[in-house]
């Protein structure tokens, strides 16, 4: 599950300046209004936190912002239960994976789905493509710049179920569709992502 | 589930983990400025802050304003207000990505100097 890969090994101590804190200590300090330590709760935990919603939410780079903010704020109106079990790093990447989530299933609620389409065939060429630019270097960029050339629709479904690590049967749950009309779904989504992965291909060996 | 549906599960979820696997990127600094000003007015609305002295003691260093602020006033409720509200350096960091301020141990300084423990 997703959640393996956000956990950090250990809890981590940053320097802020010359004051060291841990993660459960610089909490504490926070819960107690202090506003340098609120300042190093966000220096430590911003960058990591904008990373994953920049990542999950691509291509939609205008609405990145707003949610890691409500990701502070969430976590703000939380912080009493911060246990420091895991590192707080760990624990706003819980948050900001519930937000993205909340988003997708907002989204993929209001989109028209088109239940009734066909699935297109990938071509001949489709999975192979993939396979063989996998192992590349460029492949991350490639997946991101062919996620932003589809629908949003199929960006959304993919993102969720392959990056997210969500199952057909709880998407589906979450968003009040089918598991077939799910199903569907990421069948054209993956189908349209290997043809313009295909087109792009082609067109940079050209 | 048919071969090409386990074949495509397997080649995206590849994908996804080798995409995942790009660099941190870092938030803007205006961002960072913005969330913290958002987090203080909420602590703000809270009840009062701790006081300037107290965050002293806990071995945080104060900028020049909330140094001249501590002296300049005196009574616990001006001495628990976020001061950083009046100050211009704020107004700056939460507008620009490269704002012209470099007062010591200003948290909004402090924002664009960030960097991970490993770096």
């Amino acid at each position: 599950m997703e959640q393996e890969r956000l956990e950090a090994p250990e809890t981590e101590v940053l320097s802020a300046g010359s004051h060291e804190v841990s993660d459960r200590d610089l909490i504490a300090e926070v819960l107690r209004k202090d506003r340098k330590a609120t300042a190093e709760f966000v220096a430590r935990c911003a960058d990591p936190v904008y990373s994953y919603v920049r990542h999950r939410l691509f291509p939609r780079a205008d609405l990145v912002e707003d949610l890691v903010q409500e990701v502070f704020l969430a976590a703000w109106q939380s912080l009493d239960k911060f246990r420091g079990d895991s590192s707080l790093r760990s624990w706003m990447l819980g948050i900001a994976r519930h937000k993205v989530e909340d988003h997708y299933r907002s989204q993929l609620r209001e989109l028209p789905i088109g239940e009734e389409d066909e699935v297109e065939g990938d071509g001949p060429a489709g999975s192979y493509d993939l396979e063989e630019a996998i192992a590349t270097r460029q492949a991350g960029q490639m997946a991101r710049e062919t996620l932003a050339d589809l629908p949003e629709s199929y960006a959304l479904i993919l993102l969720w179920r392959y990056w997210g690590r969500r199952s057909l049967r709880e998407i589906a749950l979450e968003t009040g569709r089918t598991e077939k009309a799910i199903e569907r779904l990421l069948a054209r989504a993956r189908s349209q992502f290997k043809k313009r992965w295909h087109e792009r291909q082609s067109a940079t060996r050209r | 589930m048919s071969d090409n549906r386990q074949q495509d599960d397997k080649l995206f979820e590849l994908l996804a983990e080798q995409s995942d696997q790009a660099q941190e990127e870092r938030a803007p600094a205006r961002l960072k400025s913005r969330i913290y000003s958002a987090l203080m007015r909420r602590e703000e609305e809270s009840g009062p802050l701790r006081a300037l002295g107290e965050t002293r003691t806990q071995g945080y260093g104060l900028c020049v304003f909330e140094e001249l602020w501590q002296r300049a006033t005196s009574g616990e409720a001006a001495q628990r207000f976020n001061c950083c509200n009046l100050c211009h350096a704020r107004v700056l960091a939460e507008h620009l990505q490269r704002a012209p301020i470099y007062w010591e141990n200003c948290p909004y300084v402090t924002f664009t100097k960030t960097r991970k423990a490993e770096d």
